[in-house]
């Protein structure tokens, strides 16, 4: 556990040794070479969390050993909570705050499973993407742009701000590690400041996240204001004793529970039942407010905006930040504390309308985009809902892992798209391109296989996270989630082609002053020939192999889930849900099927018949310019938001400027007016102040002598 | 008319007060503005003694002799400044300092 901590501290202080030593000196002495501290930093931290995950694994093998042990010899398995839960003790770095009565708030981590996971996604990406960013960050004769060392320094800062988000053992750390996210975005997106519309982009992402996390602010405090703690574990746990309680094992239960009610007294059996009722009152709006920062960090609706506009950051940026780790920090934090949110019936359905929602809307809109990044940002936008989905319906692991593969071929696919923008000079829309595949083999190569991972083409690996969301959704209670789940595979499939055909497929064409389009350098290469290897072989950490017909010796349940069980036993416990059989074959040749009807039509449509489309989008009515214009909600909300605000900033500036200003320039001149008065007075002669004494002295004698 | 001591020297001291009032506030001529403060001051002074004298106290000489070696060097110290003041402005007039007009 010793050097578990000891390592632990160095993922993320290594990132930000090596950003705040280029913030210090790149710009003077390091100047192109600003990228290789970085590197080294990640990189030292990527070892730092092959080792950490290692023992973890180390750990998780070992309690699952003592479980088979003890199920074999029909021990009772209440003890074996003592093993999982030497990895879920969070160790303390700093003791921070003393917040009175003995309680401290600290500075603490934690590492399991969970964590384990996210630093397997988080690091070795930002490692690759920090690489591709050497070649990106260029032009074509390898002169490094105007803030190279700048964009450096704030990649290490991203990376120890995710860190410490995934590594915190209590929601206040979580909290800043959060808000830490939320600014390097703001400062990447805002990257080219000079861009009016990237400044408008990073304020825009600034703003919306302020909304959501203002709900996450307000359900921290709820949760200290409930529990009187911020500790996971101590919150978890009380959470699912007071779901636990019934009246009956009151007994078994109220030495825990005076901790959980911070009551100095036995409570009798009333007053503790009318306490636990509050607290599961309270659950409930914890996990909402919990999930408004979840909302505004991963982009759910309504607090969508935001992530497409960021686009207009640099391209790594958008690959790692706004498709493969930061907006996923909100599927993180409701899978972290899935025990909450699974004590609410009515938080669970929530997340998972809002994700499906999010799912079914941003595919809609991918159809209809033309800018390759846009089309990308909208696929992420749905591809987290299909995450809020399987959470909603209780498949917390299913989200996990989704999200983990997502992350691989989802960053191949931005870095595929930055390296197409590379070729172009800049150009992004797909209208102004086409048939690219012989120019940018590699781009094109790494670049189709992360689309037939997005499109859940079978054995690649979001085939196998997505069908197992469907399956949970079609299997729990909202089978409608599932449906809607469906309708997005086809749609995903849809866009995700159409963008390739666009691109890659077809006549060649090149936009104007671009004489040849050459494939990018190595730093640029090899991160996406890594990244497509992962597109096709992640998914099977989660794939049990069995023997069995074709397909059937596959089940989308594996070592994955096995190894994340600890964390999520606690939520299955108060779910009271029965396992989901993990029999999904019919789903699978569905599935399947779908993600090949989409990759079909769209490549009919838009390589043999590039007549159809438009002609759909004529027959469509407003449906088409509904979806095109993304539903119209920047509109709406600049007529029911900005507009209003706008005119009440304008209201107060006037007020400020003509009531508050006139009042202290009255203020302010009274001084000056009775000076102009008495200053006359004042005439330099010594003769006339000794006048004036010798007047006053007279004028005192005479009121003596008269009294 | 005979007058008693104390009462002529109270009249002298007010007359020599006066007649420093009137110098200080009609003259411009440093020097003599000075003057006129010291006579001024002798005013004061025969004032005390006279003031002494009508309570039969001493203490009203021992102190206007005391008060007169002190005004000898607050003489020099004045004399002192108005040469400074002299060498500034290379004249006597006062009306040279009037720089402090609101």
């Amino acid at each position: 556990m010793e050097t578990l901590r000891s390592t632990a501290i160095w993922i993320p202080l290594l990132p930000l040794i090596g950003s705040l030593l280029v913030g210090a000196i790149g710009l003077r002495w390091l100047k192109d070479r600003s990228h290789w501290l970085v590197i080294g930093g990640v990189a030292l931290a990527l070892v730092a969390v092959l080792s950490v995950v290692s023992t973890v694994v180390g750990e998780a093998g070992r309690a699952h050993n003592v479980d088979a042990v003890a199920a074999n010899e029909g021990i009772e398995l209440a003890h074996t909570s003592e093993h999982d839960s030497k990895l879920s003790e969070s160790f303390t770095i700093y003791k921070w705050m003393n917040m009175g009565a003995g309680s401290w708030l600290d500075v603490s981590f934690r590492v399991d499973q969970l964590t384990s996971v996210m630093l397997l996604v988080v690091v070795p990406i930002g490692f690759l993407i920090v690489c591709y960013s050497v070649g990106y960050m260029r032009d074509h004769h390898g002169h490094p742009e105007r803030g190279y060392e700048r964009f450096f320094a704030f990649l290490g800062l991203f990376l120890f701000s995710m860190t410490v988000l995934v590594l915190a053992g209590n929601f206040l750390v979580l909290f800043v590690g959060w808000e830490l996210v939320g600014l390097s975005s703001f400062l990447l997106i805002g990257f080219y400041y000079q861009k009016p519309e990237a400044a408008k982009a990073a304020r825009k992402a600034f703003i919306v996240n302020r909304v959501g996390d203002f709900g996450f602010a307000l359900g921290i405090w709820l949760i200290y204001l409930t529990f009187g703690t911020l500790d996971y574990q101590t919150v978890f746990d009380s959470v699912s004793l007071a779901m636990r309680f019934d009246g009956d094992n009151y007994a078994a239960i109220v030495p825990q529970l005076q901790g959980l009610l911070g009551t100095e007294r036995v409570p009798d059996v009333t007053a503790a039942s009318a306490l636990v009722l509050q607290v599961q009152d309270r659950i409930t709006w914890i996990a909402l407010l919990l999930f408004c920062g979840a909302m505004g960090k991963s982009a759910q609706l309504p607090l969508h905006v935001w992530l497409p506009d960021a686009m207009e950051g640099p391209t790594p940026v958008s690959a790692l930040i706004h498709a493969a780790t930061m907006v996923t920090a909100g599927v993180y934090l409701v899978a972290r504390c899935s025990v909450i949110f699974a004590a609410s019936p009515v938080a669970m359905w929530f997340v998972g309308s809002i994700g499906a929602a999010t799912a079914l809307f941003a595919a809609t809109i991918a159809l209809t985009q033309y800018d390759m990044k846009r089309i990308l940002a909208y696929s992420t936008l749905s591809q987290l809902g299909y995450m809020f989905l399987a959470l909603g319906v209780g498949a917390f692991d299913s989200a996990v892992f989704h999200l983990y593969t997502h992350a691989f071929f989802k960053a191949c696919l931005f870095l595929g798209a930055g390296s197409v923008m590379h070729a172009m000079d800049g150009v992004i829309d797909v209208t102004k391109f086409g048939g690219l595949k012989k120019d940018l083999p590699i781009t094109y190569r790494t670049f189709l296989i992360s689309s037939l991972a997005l499109a859940g083409v079978p054995l690649l690996s979001a085939f196998w996270s997505k069908d197992e969301i469907i399956h949970a959704a079609l299997a729990g209670n909202m089978p409608l989630l599932g449906w809607i789940g469906l309708l997005t595979a086809l749609l995903t499939a849809f866009y995700t082609f159409r963008m390739v055909a666009m691109a890659f497929w077809g006549p060649k064409m090149l936009p104007a002053g671009v004489e040849h389009a050459h494939e990018s350098g190595r730093w640029m290469t090899v991160p996406l020939m890594i990244l497509a290897v992962g597109a096709v072989f992640a998914g099977y950490v989660g794939v049990h192999f069995k023997s069995g017909g074709f397909l059937g010796f596959l089940e989308p349940h594996g070592t994955f889930h096995h190894f994340l069980e600890p964390v999520f036993a606690g939520a299955k416990v108060v779910l009271a849900a029965a396992p989901i059989a993990h029999e999904g074959h019919a789903l699978m040749y569905w599935s399947s099927a779908i993600a090949f009807l989409g990759i079909t039509n769209a490549w009919y449509f838009y390589t043999k018949r590039p007549t159809i489309p438009g002609a759909i989008a004529l027959a469509s009515g407003p449906i088409y310019p509904l979806f095109k214009n993304k539903y119209y909600v920047d509109e709406i909300y600049d007529a029911i938001f900005v507009q209003p605000l706008r005119k009440l900033g304008r209201f107060f500036f006037g007020s400020d400027r003509y009531g508050i200003n006139s009042l202290l320039f009255v203020i302010g001149n009274l001084p000056r007016v009775l000076g102009f008065g008495l200053r006359t007075g004042q005439q330099g002669a010594m003769q006339g102040y000794a006048l004036g004494m010798i007047l006053g002295l007279v004028a005192l004698l005479w009121f003596v002598l008269q009294g | 008319m005979e007058m008693a001591a104390p009462q002529v020297l109270m009249i002298v001291g007010a007359l020599l007060f006066g007649i420093g009032v009137i110098g200080f506030l009609t003259r411009r001529n440093m020097i003599v503005m000075f003057l006129s403060t010291e006579i001024m001051f002798q005013g004061v002074l025969t004032n005390l003694v006279g003031m002494g004298l009508l309570r039969g106290d001493l203490n009203g000489q021992a102190l206007g002799i005391f008060v007169l070696v002190i005004a000898a060097v607050e003489a020099g110290l004045g004399l002192a400044i108005v040469v400074m003041l002299y060498r500034r402005r290379g004249t006597l007039d006062a009306d040279g300092w009037r720089t402090m007009r609101g």
